[in-house]
């Protein structure tokens, strides 16, 4: 099964939850991430089921104004 | 004379501090003119955004994220994170509660944007997005325009600070509507205000706050100077000396000339006595 992780396609690992992805594509920390464009908080990553093309957003600190 | 003031501090949401200027921490050269950027301005806050990261980012490596995650940290400032880029509340909600869990703090600068032209605010989607962040236990501070009617409704959702904007952002055009601004300013006077965007020169953070408002946030005024940090440390003064001269309470406009020399003893006077009675009801003891 395939996902879309910020705009590009991955194959998801085993089970499909939103903590098996995270801890396969190893994200530098500290990051903060939305399924569908809804925001997951981090004590919800093992509940998250994924979906053939799901969309998961991946975020980081970055500079702003 | 024993007079002691009491602090002059800026308080937003019940947080109090001594610096009225909230800095941008985007388009400088480096992370070591970033940081020397805000040492020389002093900020109360700094602003941050939440990012998909990219390899080889703009901070030169490809954990940017992290780098700038601990560069925030060794500022030891207090974090304001934005929703910039947002067009819809949806977006602005779901980039506000990563930015959460990310900065752990419930303040949040609520952009929505309404047109890729001049990015003016999206007033519907801020109201509806206010509202719910409020709800959710955010503490919210909009980004807006002048318009009466948009920052009552923003007052009515929750919002206990108000950030209207001087000119789109990024122009360094300095305050559009100055009247507009002022009569703001003037008709709510109880809610923090902080001018946000638009600022291109100290005088212009300086005019601000002599009319009053509580703060200005700026980004790009600073970031693209030639010199960002000696620009930074200007505008720190600036914010500095217009709450000063908001504070001193200015001087009236006069419409017509008033000789600030005294008239009493002006050599050459024809008629001395009318001179000094003239003198005398101007007020000629005021410098």
């Amino acid at each position: 099964m395939s996902v879309l992780v910020n705009g590009r396609m991955h194959n998801l690992p085993e089970p499909p939850t939103l903590a098996a992805l995270l801890v396969a594509l190893a994200p530098p920390i500290p990051f903060a991430v939305a399924y569908n464009g809804e925001f997951v908080p981090c004590a919800n990553y093992a509940r998250c089921e994924i979906q053939p093309d799901d969309r998961i957003d991946i975020v980081h600190p970055a500079a702003g104004g | 004379m024993n007079c002691i003031k009491a602090e002059d501090t800026l308080t937003l949401y019940g947080q109090s501090f001594a610096s009225r200027l909230l800095l941008g921490t985007s388009r400088y050269e480096s992370p070591v003119q970033l940081a020397a950027a805000i040492r020389a301005a002093d900020p109360a806050l700094l602003t941050v955004s939440v990012r998909r990261q990219l390899p080889g980012g703009r901070l030169g490596s490809q954990n940017a994220g992290g780098l700038f995650w601990n560069l925030l940290g060794e500022t030891g400032r207090k974090i304001l994170p934005n929703t910039a880029g947002c067009h819809t509340a949806r977006e602005a909600v779901n980039t506000a509660s990563m930015a959460r869990e990310l900065f752990q703090t419930n303040f949040i600068k609520l952009e929505v944007i309404g047109d890729e032209v001049n990015l003016q605010p999206d007033p519907f989607g801020l109201v509806d997005a206010a509202r719910e962040l409020v709800k959710l236990g955010f503490q919210v501070l909009p980004y807006c325009t002048e318009d009466w009617v948009l920052c009552s409704r923003l007052m009515d959702a929750g919002c206990e600070v108000l950030m209207p904007w001087a000119a789109p952002i990024g122009t360094g055009q300095g305050p559009r509507n100055p009247r507009g601004l002022r009569e703001l300013r003037e008709r709510a006077p109880q809610i923090p205000m902080i001018v946000d965007a638009g600022i291109g020169l100290p005088s212009h953070a300086c005019q601000v706050m002599e009319w009053g408002f509580d703060g200005v946030l700026l980004n790009t005024a600073v970031s693209r100077a030639l010199d960002p940090v000696q620009m930074a440390s200007a505008f720190a003064q600036a914010v500095k000396g217009g709450r000063s001269a908001f504070l001193a309470g200015p001087m009236i406009v006069q419409e017509r000339a008033v000789s600030s020399t005294p008239e009493i003893g002006r050599p050459f006077a024809s008629d001395s006595s009318r001179s000094e009675g003239t003198a005398l009801r101007a007020g000629s003891f005021h410098p």
